[in-house]
Order: C-alpha cells, then sequence, then structure tokens
C-alpha cells in the first residue's frame, strides 16, 4: 500500500507535472475563489496536504528530508503562506461579497472601534514577543543547529545548494544562463517590485481586502510568488539532489543516477531538423531564429497586445508605464514559458552564442 | 475616546495569554540551562571519581592492614610516656617558653634594624655606582661617604643579629630537652601512618559533597567546578581545516581520565591506561602525551567532548552494535577524520616513521607491508618511496621453460595447480563468470600464451648427466639448502620462493638441470642463486623434484578456444583507436593465430602482467593500478563501494578490496574490458586486514618535519642493507637482525645449521666479507648447508657489508684491513699456547668424520684473512660474551690463565700471543703442533 503510493508518486514527480500541477491548482484558486477558500474546501486542501507529510513520513528518504534541521522551517513555509493567502483571499472574498450588497467592508466595520495603544496593543505585541522567544529557544533545544565539516575546497558537496531563499534562483539556472537567472531576473524582481505602485494607481483596496477590485494585480503577485518563487523554493531543496538532479519525493538521492542530456539549441532545430541543412557559419545567420524570436517577444507581441487585449489596459496608464509594464510581465512570464519549451522540445537556448558566452 | 471595554480587546484574555507564555518561555530558560550544563563527559567524571574513591578506599584498608600494630602500639606508649614528662615538667616548661617569647620579640627587632641597614646600603651603593660611572664625582662622593659612615653600624647590627639568634637557639634546645621526645615520637608515628593519610586524603579528593555540587551547578560552574573539561595543548602540532591551521587540541582526557596512570590497567573504559606507558604517553617515553597528543594517532575529533562526536570508529559490526546500544553510538556524517579503529591504528606510525624497512613495535603494519612486498602489489599499484623488484619470474625466455598449453591449464586457476602459489587468479572470478564472459576469458587466456611463447627467446639448455637418482636429490634438497628458500616434499620452513611440487607436470628435465647448475644462465635478474652444484647432484635433484607429479592437472584439457570470440575481442581492441570499418579490415588481414596474439598482448597490457614479471614487449609499461600513495588520506567519496553493503569506511572497502576484488562489480553492467580488473590472491582476513593497516598508513603527512623520525645516514644505509636481506631472504637461514634464521625450526642439530650472523661486523673484515659475499668459500666443511652464490653486484655487495659493520656498531672503516702490528716474541708464544690449548682439535682443516658438527669449528687458517684482530681478543677473552651459547670454551675464566708457564700466566698477554700467532699461522708448516695436541689429551682445557 505505502510502497504503491510512493512508487505513484514518484513516478509522478517531475518538473513539468508538478509545475502544471501547481499551475492548475493556481488557475482553479483565482477563478474559483469564493468556492476554493471555502471553509470545508480550504480545510480539506490543508487536511489533505497534512495527511500527505504523515503518510509520506513513513518513508525513510522523506522522513530524513522532513526532519532535517536545514529543512523544517520550509516545511514550516509551506503551512505558513498557505494559511495566510488563505486568510487573506477569504477576507477578499467576503469582502467582495459585501461589497457587492452594498455593505461596508469587514476592515471597516471594525475600524469603527479604536482603542489605546497602551495597553492594548503594547500589551499583545509584548505576549507575542514573549511567545516568539519561547517558541526559538524551544526550537533550539530539540532541534540542534547543522554543523557539518570544516569547508574544503577541494571537495563541494554534492548537491551544493544555495540557502533556501536563494533556491529559487538556483532552480532558474537549469533554464538560463547565470547573467540572466542570477543576474537579470533578480535586477527586475526588485525593481519589478519597487515600480508597482507607480504602475498600479488604482486606489481600490487601500484598507481592506478585495479580489474583484484588483484581480490581475493579485493574479500576477500571488502567481509570480506561489508559482516562480515558493514553489522553485521546494522544488529546490526536496526535489533535487546530487548533481542537481531531480528525484522524486520518495526517492533515494543516489549520487550515480545518470539523466540523459540531450537539450538542442533553436538554431539546430531550425536548420538541421527543419531546413535539413548544417549550421551557418556566420553566427549572426546561425542565431537569427533566436534573435527573431526574441524581437518578436519583445518587440512585436506588446504592439499587439495593445491593439488587441491590453486596449484598456493601455488608455489607462499611457504608453510609458503600459511599455514597463509589458516588458516586466513578459520577463516574468519568460521563465515559464522557457521552462515548458524545455520540457515539451528539449530546447536548450533560444540564441546560443557560446563564444562570447551569450545564451539566452 | 475609545470604548471603556472594547468588544475586539479582552485585557483578561490577554493577562492570561501573557501567564501562559511567560510560564512556557520560564519553563523554556530552565529546561535550556539543564540541557546545556548536562554533559556526557560529566557523567564520565562522575564515574571515575567514583570509581576511584572506590579504590581508594580499598588502598586505605590495604594499608591500615600493612601498619605494624604491635610497633605502633608500643610508640603509642612511648608517646604516652614522653607526654607525660612533658607534664611533669610543664611548669618549667612554661618559664622557658615564656623566656624565649622575650627573646623571639627582640630576635625580630635586631633582624628588623639589621635587614632595614642592608637595604639602604645596597640601596647607596647602587647609586654611588652609577654616578660614578657617569662621572659625576660630586654626587659619588656623596654616596661613597654615606657607605662608609653605615658601614661600622652595619658590623654592630650584624653581630647583634647573630648574637640574639645563638641566645633564641639555646632556649628553644632547652626547651627541647623536655618535649624533644615526645616530637620525635609522634614523627615516627606520623611517617608510619603515611600511607593511609594518603589514601585518606584521595578518598576526601574524590568523595562527593555539597560544597562540590553547589559549584558544579549550572551558571556557578564558572567558580571552580571539580569537574571539568580537561585538554591537552600540542604545541608543535596543527589541525589542518583547509583555510586555516589550528593548534591541536585534544580533549580525549576529559573522559580517560587514567590514560596515563599507573594501576588502572584493568579498570572498565574510558578510564584504562594507555598500554606500554614506556613507549607512549609516559614522561620518559618517546611519544610524550603532551607532545603527540591523541588525535595524532588515534585519529578522530581531538576537540569534541562525547562519545559520537569525537568520531570513535568500531573496528567491527558487533561492537559498533554494541556501542550504539551502549553509548547511543552512530557513525557520524560530518567530520572525515574519523578515528581509527584499534586493529588499523599501527597505520599512523607511518605518519612519521618512514623510509625503514619495519616500524619498531608495530607488528601488523610490518606484516602488511611485508606481504605488500612479498605479493608485489607494488608492481601495478605505485606507492611513493616504495620501489620493489617483481616478484613473479621472468618470461622473457619463457618458450625453453613451458609449453603453451600448461600456460594455458596454469590461468585458469593457478592455485588449482599449486596450492602455496602467490600467481594470484586471474580469470573466471566473480564478475567474469557469465558465459559469454568465461568465453572471452578462454579466449584471453589462450591469447597471452600465444603471445608469451612467440615472444620469448629461447635459451640453451643442457640435458642432465647421466641417470640421476631421486633418493640422493632429495637428501641434497633437504640439506644443502634448498629448504632455506622453498618449502619441499612436506619441509617447510620458508615460502620465499615456489613450492617445488609438480615439477614433474610442469618442467622439463633440461630446464630444470640447466637452471639448477645456473639459474642466471635462463633469467639474468632471478633471485634464485646458484648453490654450485656437481653435475651429478644438479641431475639427482632434477630426478628428484621430476618425480612429483600433479595427476590432476595434467588431466585437465585446455578449454576450447571460439575463433568468432578471438575476433571479437581482437575488434573491440581495434575499435578503441580506429573506426569499426578499417578494424574489421585489420582483422582480415591477420591470420588466426596473429589474432590471438594481439588479442594476447592487449589481454597483458590489460591486465598488467608485466608489474610481475619481465615480458618481452612490455619492459617500459607503466603500472595499471591506483597509485596508493596517498591512499590512506583519500577522499571516501572516491571510493565506489557500488551495491556492496559494507561500513562506508576506508578500512572496510580495502579489507572488501583484498578479499574479493571484483565484489564492487556486483550488478553492474558493464563490458568485458570495463569491468575490475584486480586479480584474486585468496588473501587470509589477518593477511587482508594487516595490508589494510599498511594501506591506511600511506598517508599525506601533516607532521612538521622536526616532529618525524628523519633517518642519519647510517640508518639510511642499514636500512638499505635490512632491504637486501630480505629481498635475498639471508634470514631464511641465518639469524641476524633480531630474527632467527627460519630455517633452524627444521634443523635438529644446531651444529648443522647455518651461522649466527649477530656481530658479524665486529667479526670479520669488510674485504673478506665482500669477497666472500661475491663467491663464498667454504668455511666450517662439515656443514652441508652451503652458502649460494648470489651475484650479487658491487652495489649490493658494499650495501650489505656497510649493514653488517651499523648492526655491530663498527664505525672505522677499512681500517681493520691493515695487517696488526704482530711482535716476535707473542707469535713464538703464541704456538705452545696454540698447542697447549688444543684449538687444533676442533679447529681442523679437514674435519674428521667421526666428531659430531656442534664440536667442529672453522679452519684457523682463514682466521687472518677473514677475522678482525681485535675480535679475536674479545672472543679468546670470553666467547659466551661475543656469541652466548657457543661450544667455543672460554680459556680465560675471570681474566685467569691455566697455562702459567707461559708470559708468566698473564691472561691478557696470552691471549695477544694467540691472536698474533694466528696472523701468521699455516697448518702445513706445524704438523707438530697438531700431533702435539693429540698427544696432549688431558690436558684438555677447561
Amino acid at each position: 500500500m505505502m510502497h504503491a503510493f510512493t512508487e505513484a508518486i514518484n513516478s509522478f514527480s517531475s518538473p513539468v507535472a508538478i509545475f502544471s500541477t501547481a499551475f492548475a491548482l493556481f488557475a482553479l484558486f483565482v477563478t474559483f475563489p469564493k468556492f476554493m477558500t471555502s471553509g470545508p474546501v480550504a480545510s480539506a486542501f490543508g487536511l489533505l496536504v497534512v495527511a500527505f507529510f504523515a503518510v509520506g513520513m513513513q518513508n525513510p528518504h522523506f522522513r530524513e528530508m522532513v526532519v532535517k534541521p536545514d529543512n523544517v522551517p520550509i516545511i514550516g513555509l509551506i503551512f505558513i503562506f498557505g494559511f495566510f493567502t488563505w486568510y487573506a483571499m477569504r477576507k477578499a472574498v467576503i469582502n467582495d461579497d459585501l461589497i457587492e450588497q452594498g455593505k461596508p467592508t469587514i476592515e471597516k466595520t471594525e475600524s469603527e472601534e479604536k482603542v489605546m495603544v497602551f495597553p492594548y496593543l503594547i500589551y499583545i505585541e509584548f505576549v507575542v514577543a514573549l511567545v516568539y522567544a519561547a517558541v526559538l529557544v524551544f526550537w533550539s533545544i530539540l532541534i540542534k543547529a547543522p554543523l557539518e565539516d570544516p569547508a574544503n575546497p577541494a571537495l563541494s558537496p554534492n548537491p551544493s545548494k544555495a540557502p533556501w531563499y536563494f533556491l529559487g534562483l538556483q532552480e532558474m539556472l537549469v533554464y538560463f544562463d547565470p547573467w540572466l537567472a542570477g543576474v537579470l531576473f533578480p535586477t527586475f524582481i526588485i525593481l519589478g517590485l519597487c515600480a508597482i505602485p507607480y504602475i498600479d494607481n488604482n486606489p481600490k483596496t487601500s484598507g481592506y481586502y478585495s479580489f474583484k477590485q484588483r484581480r490581475w494585480g493579485i493574479i500576477a503577485f500571488l502567481g509570480g510568488f506561489w508559482l516562480l518563487w515558493i514553489l522553485l523554493v521546494l522544488m529546490g531543496t526536496f526535489l533535487r539532489g546530487p548533481n542537481w538532479n531531480f528525484f522524486g519525493p520518495f526517492e533515494e538521492w543516489n549520487a550515480h543516477k545518470l539523466v540523459p542530456l540531450v537539450n538542442v539549441n533553436l538554431s539546430e532545430f531550425f536548420y538541421v531538423k527543419w531546413l535539413g541543412m548544417g549550421l551557418p557559419h556566420n553566427l549572426f545567420i546561425r542565431e537569427l531564429p533566436g534573435f527573431a524570436a526574441l524581437a518578436f517577444y519583445y518587440g512585436v507581441l506588446p504592439v499587439l497586445l495593445q491593439k488587441t487585449l491590453l486596449k484598456n489596459l493601455h488608455e489607462r496608464l499611457g504608453a510609458p508605464r503600459y511599455a514597463i509594464l509589458i516588458i516586466l510581465a513578459l520577463t516574468m512570464l519568460a521563465l515559464p514559458v522557457k521552462m515548458y519549451l524545455r520540457w515539451a522540445f528539449n530546447l536548450k537556448y533560444l540564441i546560443a552564442i557560446p563564444e562570447v558566452f551569450f545564451n539566452i | 475616546m475609545p470604548p471603556k471595554k472594547p468588544s475586539l480587546y479582552s485585557l483578561d484574555k490577554t493577562h492570561v495569554a501573557f501567564a501562559a507564555s511567560g510560564f512556557i518561555l520560564l519553563v523554556g530558560l530552565v529546561w535550556m540551562v539543564l540541557q546545556d550544563s548536562s554533559r556526557e563527559w560529566k557523567g564520565w567524571q562522575r564515574k571515575y571519581m567514583a570509581m576511584m574513591q572506590e579504590r581508594a578506599q580499598t588502598e586505605l584498608k590495604e594499608t591500615q592492614a600493612k601498619i605494624n600494630a604491635e610497633e605502633l602500639k608500643k610508640l603509642q606508649a612511648e608517646l604516652a610516656e614522653a607526654k607525660s614528662t612533658v607534664v611533669q615538667h610543664r611548669a618549667e616548661i612554661q618559664k622557658a617558653q615564656n623566656e624565649l617569647d622575650q627573646i623571639t620579640n627582640r630576635f625580630n627587632k635586631v633582624k628588623t634594624e639589621y635587614q632595614n641597614l642592608k637595604q639602604f646600603q645596597d640601596s647607596d651603593r647602587y647609586f654611588y655606582e652609577e654616578y660614578a660611572d657617569h662621572h659625576e664625582d660630586e654626587k659619588a662622593r656623596v654616596y661613597d661617604k654615606r657607605l662608609k659612615d653605615r658601614e661600622g653600624e652595619l658590623a654592630q647590627a650584624k653581630l647583634k643579629f647573630e648574637q640574639i639568634t645563638a641566645e633564641k637557639e639555646a632556649k628553644e634546645a632547652e626547651i627541647k630537652t623536655w618535649t624533644g621526645r615526645e616530637q620525635e615520637v609522634s614523627k615516627k608515628i606520623t611517617a608510619m601512618e603515611m600511607d593511609v593519610t594518603l589514601a585518606e586524603g584521595k578518598i576526601s579528593k574524590f568523595t562527593p559533597s555539597l560544597a562540590k555540587e553547589i559549584l558544579n551547578a549550572p551558571m556557578l560552574d564558572f567558580i571552580h567546578p571539580s569537574l571539568q573539561i580537561q585538554q591537552i595543548v600540542v604545541e608543535k602540532l596543527q589541525d589542518d581545516y583547509y583555510f586555516a591551521k589550528a593548534q591541536k587540541v585534544d580533549r580525549c582526557i576529559t573522559c580517560h581520565l587514567g590514560i596515563d596512570q599507573k594501576g588502572l590497567e584493568n579498570a572498565p573504559q574510558p578510564f584504562r591506561t594507555h598500554p606500554n606507558l614506556d613507549l607512549f604517553l609516559g614522561s620518559n617515553s618517546p611519544h610524550k602525551l603532551e607532545e603527540i597528543g591523541c588525535t595524532t594517532c588515534h585519529g578522530g575529533s581531538g576537540q569534541s567532548v562525547s562519545f559520537t562526536t569525537a568520531a570513535h570508529t568500531p573496528h567491527s559490526s558487533e561492537q559498533a552494535k554494541e556501542w550504539a546500544k551502549k553509548y547511543d553510538w552512530k557513525a557520524l556524517e560530518f567530520w572525515a577524520d574519523k578515528m581509527l579503529p584499534l586493529n588499523h591504528v599501527e597505520a599512523s606510525c607511518a605518519k612519521c616513521h618512514t623510509g625503514t624497512v619495519d616500524v619498531p613495535q608495530a607488528p601488523k603494519l610490518n606484516e602488511g607491508r611485508r606481504l605488500v612486498t612479498e605479493y608485489g602489489c607494488t608492481g601495478c599499484h605505485k606507492v611513493e618511496g616504495m620501489d620493489r623488484w617483481k616478484v613473479g619470474p621472468s618470461l622473457a625466455h619463457v618458450q625453453s621453460k613451458l609449453d603453451g598449453d600448461w600456460i594455458v591449464r596454469w590461468l585458469q586457476n593457478p592455485k588449482e595447480f599449486r596450492h602455496s602459489t602467490r600467481m594470484p587468479r586471474i580469470f573466471n572470478l566473480s564478475n567474469a563468470s557469465d558465459p559469454e564472459s568465461l568465453d572471452k576469458n578462454n579466449a584471453a587466456i589462450s591469447g597471452v600464451a600465444a603471445y608469451l611463447m612467440k615472444n620469448s627467446d629461447p635459451v640453451t639448455l643442457t640435458a642432465p648427466v647421466g641417470k640421476g637418482h631421486a633418493e640422493n636429490g632429495k637428501t641434497l634438497v633437504e640439506t644443502i639448502g634448498c629448504l632455506g628458500c622453498h618449502t619441499v616434499g612436506g619441509q617447510s620452513a620458508n615460502h620465499h620462493g615456489p613450492e617445488l611440487s609438480g615439477l614433474g607436470s610442469k618442467v622439463k628435465p633440461e630446464w630444470l638441470y640447466s637452471w639448477l647448475k645456473d639459474p642466471k644462465h635462463y633469467n639474468p635478474n632471478t633471485r634464485m642463486p646458484s648453490l654450485r652444484l656437481s653435475d651429478q647432484e644438479a641431475s639427482d635433484i632434477t630426478a628428484y623434484l621430476l618425480a612429483d607429479h600433479n595427476e590432476k592437472f595434467e588431466s585437465d584439457r585446455p578449454p576450447y578456444v571460439k575463433p568468432e570470440v578471438v575476433a571479437d575481442m581482437a575488434v573491440s581492441f581495434l575499435t578503441g583507436t580506429m573506426r569499426h570499418e578499417d578494424a574489421l579490415k585489420k582483422l582480415n588481414a591477420m591470420s588466426p593465430e596473429e589474432q590471438l596474439e594481439f588479442v594476447g598482448s592487449k589481454v597483458i597490457a590489460h591486465q598488467g602482467c608485466f608489474g610481475c614479471h619481465e615480458i618481452k614487449g612490455f619492459e617500459d609499461a607503466k603500472p595499471i593500478g591506483t597509485e596508493l600513495t596517498y591512499e590512506g588520506t583519500k577522499d571516501l567519496s572516491r571510493f565506489d563501494f557500488g551495491f556492496v553493503e559494507i561500513p562506508r569506511t576506508r578500512q572496510a572497502w580495502i579489507f572488501q578490496k583484498l578479499k574479493d576484488p571484483r565484489a564492487y562489480d556486483r550488478g553492474k553492467v558493464k563490458p568485458y574490458f570495463e569491468k575490475l580488473k584486480m586479480p584474486h590472491f585468496e588473501f587470509s582476513d589477518e593477511q587482508a586486514d594487516a595490508i589494510t593497516t599498511f594501506v591506511l598508513s600511506l598517508q599525506k603527512s601533516s607532521i612538521p618535519l622536526e616532529m618525524q623520525k628523519v633517518l642519519d645516514s647510517r640508518e639510511k644505509e642499514t636500512e638499505a642493507g635490512r632491504l637486501l636481506v630480505e629481498k635475498m631472504n639471508c634470514q631464511g637461514c641465518h639469524t641476524v637482525d633480531g630474527v632467527e634464521g627460519r630455517v633452524r625450526s627444521i634443523i635438529e642439530d644446531a651444529g648443522n645449521a647455518p651461522p649466527i650472523l649477530d656481530g658479524e661486523g665486529k667479526k670479520v673484515r669488510e674485504r673478506w666479507l665482500y669477497h666472500f659475499l661475491k663467491g663464498p668459500t667454504p668455511i666450517r666443511p662439515w656443514l652441508k648447508y652451503r652458502m649460494p652464490t648470489f651475484g650479487f653486484s658491487d652495489q649490493e655487495t658494499h650495501s650489505l657489508v656497510t649493514y653488517f659493520n651499523h648492526l655491530s656498531n663498527v664505525h672505522e672503516r677499512y681500517v681493520e684491513d691493515e695487517t696488526p702490528v704482530t711482535t716476535p716474541e707473542h707469535v713464538k708464544q703464541g704456538g705452545p699456547l696454540f698447542t697447549q690449548l688444543q684449538c687444533i682439535k676442533c679447529h681442523q682443516a679437514h674435519p674428521d668424520a667421526a666428531l659430531s658438527s656442534s664440536f667442529l669449528a672453522p679452519n684457523l687458517e682463514m682466521a687472518k684473512d677473514r677475522l678482525r684482530p681485535d675480535w679475536i681478543l674479545e672472543w679468546l677473552k670470553d666467547p659466551q660474551v661475543v656469541m652466548p651459547g657457543t661450544m667455543m670454551p672460554g680459556f680465560f675464566p675471570d681474566g685467569a690463565s691455566p697455562l702459567p708457564d707461559i708470559l708468566n700466566g698473564d691472561a691478557t698477554e696470552q691471549i695477544r700471543a694467540i691472536r698474533d700467532y694466528l696472523m701468521v699461522f699455516n697448518p702445513d708448516e706445524k704438523p707438530a703442533a697438531a700431533a702435539a695436541g693429540a698427544k696432549d689429551r688431558k690436558n684438555t682445557a677447561t
């Protein structure tokens, strides 16, 4: 029984399956927020996750991964982030109903009532501080800080993993070159987060939760956060083993696991596979398909969207803000796009110029 | 204004939350402090104290029992009597005491005055000298005057001080006349009870008390705890943490508290005394605890103070289980430098002791190294600093010795032909015994045989002269020295050379005869020496050795070799360097024989046969095995454990590799020529264990040079000789260098055994020894054992001569080659002495067959060329001192001569005379002397 369960999970597990499942769940979540955040569904979902861990802990490898002192906070992260996402969405859904009915939002009702900072706020903060201190003390007693060997420059651990909060970036390295995954994308993330208030000047939902009034903003944020960050951190922590190979949650980490590496570049697809000719010697001609694809993605696509789907948005934001938004959004989307291209076509690079270490 | 009682916030609830969280935090903090202060090592220290307290109590009882009760009683009675005397004179004593008090007061005053004056005088002297030196005469004069003025006063004060001291002493003596006896007796009693007092002191030291508990309590234990971490800071050694080096700090003694204490040899661990304190740890030992530490030899994490984190390593899985149960032990995941298990701890000796053949007092390590030499491991595995010879026979002329068919059957499984062979099994092992591999094995073996037969030069062989007598041959083999290296016919003292069994199924008479006559004719590099056999002797031995057949082996037929398999293997070799099509072309150009030979050459290259054997075409081939120079410190992740379930340790891996070299291929899918190829030596567990210790000793040393044992030039020369002695198996016959001649174990009459060579360097002249080693001549004609002619090179001979010199602590070189100054008078007197002491009776030129070997001695004609003149003096003085157990009688017991008439009976002079006589002795000139000796039997010396 247990064996069948772990086998099923392991054979289902692959980056594409997990990513697609998560994507589908997320789509479900934002399409039917009211249903998904309702008590029974949310608790069923929460229980399912707990049950998965409870059952999974029977497996020695999984247990070792979960109780490893380094990984404990990341298990906590799943539940804490899940809870807060549910909590906010739940309130947003309730508020949406209230707004529809013309009633004041929960926050509005609550803020009618005012109390003094002292004792009410300070006291509660103090109690919370005590609780946190107690939690940290118990944590440090029960789970010892993981000390490893003195670092040996001649011998790197396998897998070599970044700190957990950077595992998302490390996972991106599977699909992009370091200058993109390690430099450009993080820069865009920071700039993009800074740019939010300037791009999104919608005055609604300030001081209260609401989904309907800010649907695309919330979808973009939660999607980026959950799918492109937290999910990658989780995958990097639990599912990436020696040599950064992908392992199912119940699969023994074997350093000798071999997987075929058969990725090809777009130029090879284009010239060799489709045109049946050799690769051109001139590297610009050789990489022309990639440049064209990129030009289409960043040059033509925004214009097309402006004319069609995003006409309203363009009008509301004006050209400069639209341009910034669309570039940020397309860059963010580039990650899943490239991931799916890799999974679907074994695409290695759109543009591959190893001569100057420029690969996209 | 906010409402008095807000509905969303409840202070009462917050109070409860506050109380609860405060309480929980308090519990957490208390728990934290307790957990922090509860340490494994404290438990051990408490146990140690309890044990020591118990021991001290036993000691107390023992010491109490040892006290002579009667004597004590007597002393106590005496004390009582003395006390009563004191009581009787109480008034006088009191009076004297009062006077003494007054005197003491005055004494103190006078003493202070005198000392103060001296202080001033010294201070002024300093200033005077300083000013005088700086030519500030004015000031100098002032101080000079002060000094002179005070001189008188000082002398006065000294006188006064001496007077009062005398007065005080007189008074004290007066009091002592009454109390002295009492003091004396109590001192005696104290001395008698000294051991008891010491034991009591120990008990109180090890007995727990409230005060100690308080001082050991958490938070207070910084003041003066009795439970403390103990450590050794090793000044000259460092631990390498890759990016930084830190001084070695070993805290092992925190729990191993009795490690350097005598008397705890039987205590339970971890308190037991280290074995052999004179060699390790002791303050007079070469490995002092504070200079070497613990982890330098044992490995592990010296700074850790718990059983698991110190990286203790069990020596067996049973011990691992026992530890897990007893100490909650588990293998440490994150500490590369684990402790060496005790059965391999000798590996650490090699960290400092390198460059020697043997490491003193490390039997297992030495055995491992010896096995590695014997089995020729370095033929395939390079080990820096360990250059050895090829251990197998040369195959450069093998076609004259064997036929191809024999080689094929032999390679199938050498042990089947001869169980004791050191030739390992190469084919048909666990990872190559599937049907397909078996076919390939057969092809490979045939290929090797074909290659060897084709690529060896014939040598001229001589047929045995006449018909050999096997009976005679057997006697010869057993008596002339073959047993010094070989095991033959159940007679086994040595296994240096191959066991001489089944030769009838192996070689032709011509070959064996020629080989016995001159081994170097067939193989110039062989270690087999020549025993200078006559034609008849060689024929006899040939007949004897060839009579032994291995019938089972003879009946074996070489397996059928499939031509397509040979072709297939040839192609797989060819495609390594060329395209498949070209390979086929090349293959088709070869005849089947050529294909076989080609496969053979590739298999030889693949298996590295040339590591042990000389093979034509592979003179410059590189060894094929993994270099082992630093195997003992190679990172564990670089050992491929495959699918073999053994502990993930170096020692387990090496042991398994030695026991079953192909085990790590288990469950792997590999092409034939990518399979593991180390051959199977069928080592016993003990052998594999010893070799494992040796391999673990191959480490990158982190010990600074000044801490290592560095050989001086003498030691290096000695070691070079020692290696040669091992290579040529001198100790197979001779007792030398602390090893008894192995062949002695099967010789009944010690007189027939090859000579003992202890002290040889002192005994014989270097020139003589050199020439003797080059071309031995009989010294003891009655001995059947022959010193073989090894054909040593000049270099080797010189090395051996030097070796014998060093062993005997002979420092002067070449001076002994000069003839000593003899005086005609001594020579003249030597003659009669020689006759009267009947030297010739045992030292016969032509030994009397009637005399037992034990009574025969070397011909003295050789003495002048052979023996060192000074040695003769020593020898004659007392032979038993030079060679304990010798049959040579001592003629001059306690320096007295039995012959008072010659040279005034002076023993030293007489010895000198005999020596000088020997220097000119020629037996043919003095037949009279021998005859005289024979007549004068009743004068037989003591």
